[in-house]
């Protein structure tokens, strides 16, 4: 429990709705603009990138870099966040 | 090489595949991602491309190294067209054929069924270089030890000789 953040458990604990990008975990204010401009301006169009990437991690945290300049620890928060959410919900 | 971005989704999917990147459908927000993937890989110069062809090619590599050896060993690069009776070269040999004297017969052999693969010549000392190690009859390394063996072997022979008499009956 103590690896996951709050955001993490908050963002998994439920169906993500319409929630905005900056509730995933890893995303905060300045990555959460960036993905916004280049339209992914709702978590679930994150999540659909992600499944599109077939769930792979190394994919998924390339492409989060090169998107919105996502650090190592980022990339894996956000990555972990959706994942789970994928288990639990998908 | 043509531009990646010219390509169709099905190419760069094959290309990907080439490169064994592994990847997701080639759709527009993936694309650029896969683009770059590939032009780490070709950066890189991955050989993965066409692997059976260059196996075989690699093979042949080796049996041709092997007949530069043989120029310094002997004269002319044509002439041992008789010892053609090997179907299997065995470039092994290559760096032992001088120390140990029953392989020396394999030499021609192989040579001549390679002369007609390349003739430009080049540095004898490369074969030891391009010539990886190819799982042939008796590896390498136990040549080596066979060769280190008979080394020490005639070395105790010659030593115990010397103490007996003082370099007399030697002579």
């Amino acid at each position: 429990m103590s690896s996951t953040s709050q955001k993490h458990r908050d963002f998994v604990a439920e169906p993500m709705g319409e929630k905005g990008v900056m509730a995933l975990a890893g995303i905060g204010e300045v990555l959460g603009k960036r993905l916004e401009e280049k339209g992914f301006d709702k978590a679930y169009v994150v999540l659909g990138q992600f499944l599109v990437l077939k769930k792979d991690e190394e994919l998924f945290r390339d492409w989060l870099k090169d998107t919105c300049g996502a650090n190592s620890k980022q990339q894996g928060d956000c990555y972990g966040c959706l994942k789970e959410w994928c288990d639990a919900f998908l | 090489m043509s531009s990646l971005s010219s390509k169709s989704a099905q190419e760069i999917s094959a290309l990907l595949d080439e490169y064994g990147i592994k990847h997701g459908p080639v759709v527009d927000s993936t694309r650029s991602l896969y683009e770059k993937k590939l032009k780490e890989a070709m950066s890189k110069g991955k050989k993965a491309k066409q692997s059976p062809d260059k196996t075989y090619y690699r093979e042949e590599e080796e049996e041709v190294t092997y007949v530069y050896r043989t120029p310094v060993r002997s004269d002319g690069a044509g002439d041992r067209q008789s010892y053609s009776s090997y179907s299997r070269p065995k470039p092994e040999y290559r760096g032992r054929d001088y120390a140990e004297e029953p392989y020396m017969y394999d030499t021609p052999s192989t040579y001549s069924r390679n002369s007609t693969l390349k003739s430009t010549p080049m540095k004898s000392g490369q074969d030891t270089a391009t010539a990886p190690q190819s799982s042939r009859l008796i590896p390498l390394w136990v040549q080596f030890v066979f060769f280190l063996a008979v080394a020490v072997f005639l070395y105790i022979v010659f030593s115990s000789m010397e103490t007996n008499e003082s370099l007399k009956g030697l002579e």
